[in-house]
């Protein structure tokens, strides 16, 4: 909110007195911490292949890449008592066979790694389906931008955290995480402000809305008030894992309902 | 600590009642201390005995003051800042009134920020205490040309900037919700306008600022770090005038006079932005729809009804209103009411009751058809004061008095329309109730010795109605009680010492030591690096607990060349008791379960503060440095070892310069260096569903680049003579263009995805004002 309120400050004051903010790309001298291990586990209710990925954290000045941990010993094990093996595919990615996770059941994920034992647990909701997309202009200060808006109904009954995956061609573009404190046992429609000014009509958008559990939720909520985004800017720090062992990362439980819109 | 605290406590109490055990044939001579021009009461004057006896006491803050004397002939001499001294022999018979009128000096060659008295900051034994006079600070060059009280403080030593343009500060490694900020003695809670690039302080209507860094006298409790006190101009009791001026971002106009010729005054002085005014210039229809800007108002007005009662009456409002087209409205602001009666039992009691409130709030509103809300959130005070001086004989001076301040905070009303998908949420409202009580001596040993001994019974009771939740350490609700209203969920009490003295080496050199505790009930709710209009404050709780302070400090205090230099340097060790942080991911916005989300450690702050001040001449000024070191402890942050508080800053150097070579023109410069705050900065990356994300290790383990820059400004006066005297100044914000870094953002280059960016945001750059000033 600040941020945006200084932006909108910064943003009039010119027209005024000959000074703006200004960016620069600037080199600091950050430290090498030890590499860790980082465990991202997504697990769908949608009978497919689902996957472990498991990598090590590297420096900041090197080139951006998925810094493969190879040969972990990977299980999930369901509720029941099922136990799902995941055998790694290509170097870092683990797959299991194809089977669906159940909303209303936890899941205990087992990583063993170099010796070193990393588990956790989620639970899977009760599923919220995406009913409908539309799209939106907003306009601040003279500009126009144009988003897109999920439109699904909460459960009155439950307290429930939403994820959302913006994906255009082929790329997930936008991730975000909202509660229902707000608006809970609502019709709601909120807008994810990601901006599609580029997308020519007829370009297709896809969204997905996952429910996921509170420790999820404030995974990602974290993740993102590190990216400035959700909220006043805050000191970062690492966001906090429902994996055990110092591990970073996520296991993410979650269901799945998703939507294409055309933009108009 | 609590050691030092016991030992505090029995000298304090052993030195409050030898008191009461001898007593001297003295008589009293009082009266208020005036400007012989305006009939303004004059706060901090100095009243000096010479002859064989050599005391002295210093105006209160009603102009007010009583000398104890035995029987004889004494010269006393008078003397305030910019004012000429005034001699005058008195024959002492028996209790005698003596109202002293002061006339100004016009050869105006002292420096801004003074000690009444030419050398009373090495004779008193208060430390850690900072004056500005208000009336000239007008040519120190300021962001925009708007003159700022509060960024003036900033460069002193021990008070440091919450950031670029902003008026928050730190004091002695406290946080910006550690200062008590009182405006005619009401509590403001939102200092800032325009989300912290202006204080709330209009420098027409000001009179007075002190700043207690250190060894708070009892009468002052509330908040750990510093007590801001600041006093509303009063107005001329003789003559009308009207005054203001005409700048780059707002324009001030004031009005003062006599209510009564000699009797009574008022006075009245607005401000208001206009940026709002150039949006509605602007041929895009978006752009005109917006709105932007902020006004305040400071009224007060006094009536002597007779020489033993006075009246007065005083206000502030003030409010930001911000609004994006038709969709989105934001305002926020504070008000503030305080009526005070002073009264004089006899010739010596003194006495002042106040009673006060004080509101904050801020609307919210977004008028999006399917999402539309609208916010309320206040915080509410009232809040009766009684002080009482008592001149006990020649070499004591006693002040007691109590408090009582009802707390009511709403946290947050969400209302919506029936259409709307949001609900309409109605968060808890919570009372409080801070109870206190204080004595204190100011001990006159010998010539050369001083003591001020104090001590504060401070209270708070959280009062119902509502329901209460106990957590467990993990923010688990564990218990949930409800209590009726006007029920008691839970009592503090706490006994503050405060203890300071000083040893005059001889007439140009003292020491000083002071002892102080400090204990804080209210606590602002934010864990965002810059502050905003939204954050909340919380009362103690059953979880909460008062945030406590002890601080110790010693100084040498030394005046050479005739006082015409002031030099000090002070030694403080401060140690913080229930700080209060968050834990990671917490989001604040509303949130009606925040206690959940709170830990609770330590703190400790040291440093040493050097400060010199040519006072007197063409070219005056003066240098502050500051080196420091403020950390924290939390068992649930950083592995549970200390960690560098944000506002660390090893290094804090300011230097102010003032040229006046004759009677129109006057050249100001200041300069700024301060090490970079603690921050947290990635040291390696990984990569989150294909997203990059950043591995933090140790929590504030970075700096950000240092900060300097250097502002220069020119007045020029008129002719004197004129009936309308009118001023121009110009001033040069950031003259060498230093890109300073507002913040530091880590993010994938958008050209090239392989590689991650530091991108630094600066701000602002040069920026030049000119400002027309008009008094008639």
């Amino acid at each position: 909110m600040k941020k945006n309120l200084i932006r909108l400050f910064i943003a009039i004051l010119p027209a005024i007195i000959l000074f703006s903010s200004c960016e620069k790309v600037i080199t600091l001298d950050l430290k090498n911490a030890k590499a860790k291990v980082v465990i991202y586990g997504d697990i769908s209710d949608q009978t497919d292949y689902q996957y472990i990925r498991i990598s090590r954290s590297y420096n900041f000045t090197e080139s951006n890449k998925f810094n493969a941990a190879t040969g972990a010993r990977v299980i999930v094990t369901s509720q029941q008592g099922s136990v799902i093996n995941f055998s790694e595919i290509t170097p870092g990615v683990y797959q299991s066979p194809k089977f669906r996770g159940i909303p209303g059941q936890s899941y205990t994920l087992d990583v063993t790694l170099d010796g070193q034992k990393y588990t956790s647990v989620s639970s899977m909701p009760e599923k919220v389906f995406l009913d409908s997309l539309n799209f939106r202009q907003v306009s601040f200060f003279g500009k126009t931008s144009t988003h897109v808006v999920a439109n699904f109904e909460d459960p009155v009954e439950i307290k429930n955290q939403y994820r959302y995956l913006l994906t255009i061609k082929g790329k997930v573009v936008e991730e975000v995480v909202s509660d229902d404190r707000f608006n809970n046992g609502n019709k709601v429609s909120n807008t994810i402000y990601h901006e599609l000014n580029d997308l020519k009509p007829g370009d297709p958008i896809e969204l997905d809305l996952q429910c996921i559990d509170r420790n999820v939720y404030t995974y990602f909520f974290s993740f993102g008030q590190n990216m400035g985004e959700g909220g006043p800017p805050v000191s970062p720090a690492n966001p906090p894992s429902n994996i055990s062992n110092g591990a970073l990362g996520v296991f993410c439980v979650h269901t799945s309902s998703t939507r294409i819109a055309k933009v108009l | 600590m609590p050691n030092i605290q016991r030992v505090a406590l029995l000298i304090i109490i052993g030195l409050l009642f030898s008191k009461f055990t001898h007593a001297q044939r003295n008589y009293t001579i009082s009266g208020t201390v005036t400007d012989a021009g305006s009939g303004e009461a004059l706060i901090g004057a100095s009243i000096q005995v010479s002859g064989l006896l050599k005391t002295g006491v210093i105006s209160n803050s009603y102009g007010f003051y009583a000398l104890s004397l035995p029987q004889g002939e004494f010269e006393l001499s008078v003397s305030f800042i910019s004012y000429k001294t005034q001699v005058q022999r008195i024959t002492v018979t028996k209790n005698q009134k003596l109202n002293i009128k002061l006339a100004e000096n016009n050869q105006l060659t002292e420096v801004v920020i003074s000690s009444t008295k030419r050398d009373e900051n090495v004779s008193s034994p208060q430390m850690g205490l900072q004056k500005v006079n208000v009336r000239e600070i007008g040519t120190i060059p300021v962001l925009l040309g708007e003159r700022d009280v509060l960024k003036t403080l900033q460069l002193l030593p021990g008070i440091k900037s919450a950031g670029e343009g902003n008026s928050g500060f730190y004091v002695r490694g406290g946080s910006t919700d550690q200062n008590l900020i009182l405006l005619d003695e009401a509590p403001v809670y939102n200092a800032s306008h325009l989300l912290g690039f202006f204080s709330t302080f209009n420098s027409d209507a000001i009179k007075d600022l002190s700043v207690y860094k250190g060894g708070m006298p009892a009468q002052y409790g509330g908040r750990l770090s510093s007590v801001l006190d600041i006093r509303m101009d009063e107005g001329n009791r003789k003559t009308y005038g009207v005054e203001g001026g005409i700048g780059l971002i707002s324009s001030r106009l004031k009005a003062d006079g006599p209510i009564v010729k000699d009797k009574g005054s008022f006075m009245i002085s607005a401000r208001r932005t206009y940026l709002d005014a150039f949006l509605a210039l602007s041929p895009d229809s978006s752009i005109r729809g917006n709105t932007l800007f902020f006004y305040d108002v400071n009224a007060k007005a006094n009536y002597q009804l007779n020489e033993r009662n006075t009246f007065y009456l005083s206000g502030y409002f003030g409010r930001d209103k911000l609004g994006i087209s038709k969709s989105f409205g934001f305002n926020w602001g504070n008000a503030t009411v305080t009526a005070r009666w002073n009264h004089l039992y006899g010739s010596k009691l003194f006495s002042n009751t106040s009673l006060i409130y004080s509101n904050y709030n801020y609307v919210i509103q977004n008028k999006n058809d399917v999402n539309n809300f609208e916010v309320n959130s206040s915080i509410k005070d009232y809040n009766l004061k009684q002080d009482y001086e008592y001149n006990l004989n020649g070499n004591n001076n006693l002040k007691f008095g109590v408090n009582v301040i009802h707390h009511t905070i709403s946290p947050g009303k969400l209302t919506s329309s029936e259409s709307s998908s949001i609900n309409q949420i109605n968060t808890e409202k919570r009372k409080g109730a801070e109870l206190a009580a204080y004595i204190s001596d100011e001990w006159k040993v010998s010539n050369r010795f001083n003591i001020v001994s104090g001590l504060r019974l401070s209270s708070f009771s959280l009062l119902g109605p509502g329901n209460f939740r106990n957590y467990d350490q993990d923010g688990n609700t564990t218990s949930t009680v409800i209590y009726g209203k006007g029920k008691i969920i839970k009592t503090y009490l706490y006994l503050e010492p405060r203890l300071s003295a000083n040893y005059q080496l001889n007439s140009a050199a003292s020491i000083k030591a002071a002892y102080t505790r400090n204990v804080q009930h209210i606590h602002l709710m934010s864990n965002s690096t810059t502050t905003s209009p939204t954050d909340v404050y919380i009362l103690n709780s059953n979880n909460v607990k008062p945030e406590l302070s002890d601080q110790l400090s010693a100084g040498y205090f030394r005046n050479f060349l005739s006082d015409n230099y002031e030099f000090s340097v002070e030694l403080y060790y401060k140690s913080l008791e229930n700080q209060i942080e968050y834990r990671v991911g917490t989001d604040l916005r509303g949130n009606n379960n925040v206690e959940a989300e709170l830990l609770y450690g330590k703190g400790r702050a040291y440093g040493l503060e050097f400060f010199l001040k040519k006072r007197y001449g063409k070219f005056n000024g003066w240098a502050g440095y500051t080196l420091s070191r403020t950390e924290r402890k939390f068992d649930q942050l950083n592995g549970g070892d200390w960690f560098y508080a944000k506002q660390d800053r090893t290094h804090d150097l300011s230097v102010v310069g003032i040229y006046k070579p004759g009677r129109r023109w006057s050249f100001s410069s200041v300069f700024v260096y301060n090490t970079g705050n603690a921050v947290t900065y990635p040291s390696g990356k990984y990569q989150i569903n294909g997203r990059t994300a950043f591995y933090y290790t140790e929590k504030n383990g970075y700096r950000t680049p240092a900060y300097h820059r250097m502002d220069l400004s020119a007045t020029l006066e008129a002719k004197p003579g004129k009936k309308l005297q009118s001023s121009w100044s110009f001033g040069i914000y950031n003259v060498y263009n230093r890109q300073n870094a507002f913040s530091v953002d880590f993010k994938d280059d958008p050209d090239d995805a392989t590689r991650t960016q530091v991108i630094r945001t600066t701000l602002f750059g040069i920026i030049p004002s000119v400002t027309w000033n008009f008094k008639f």
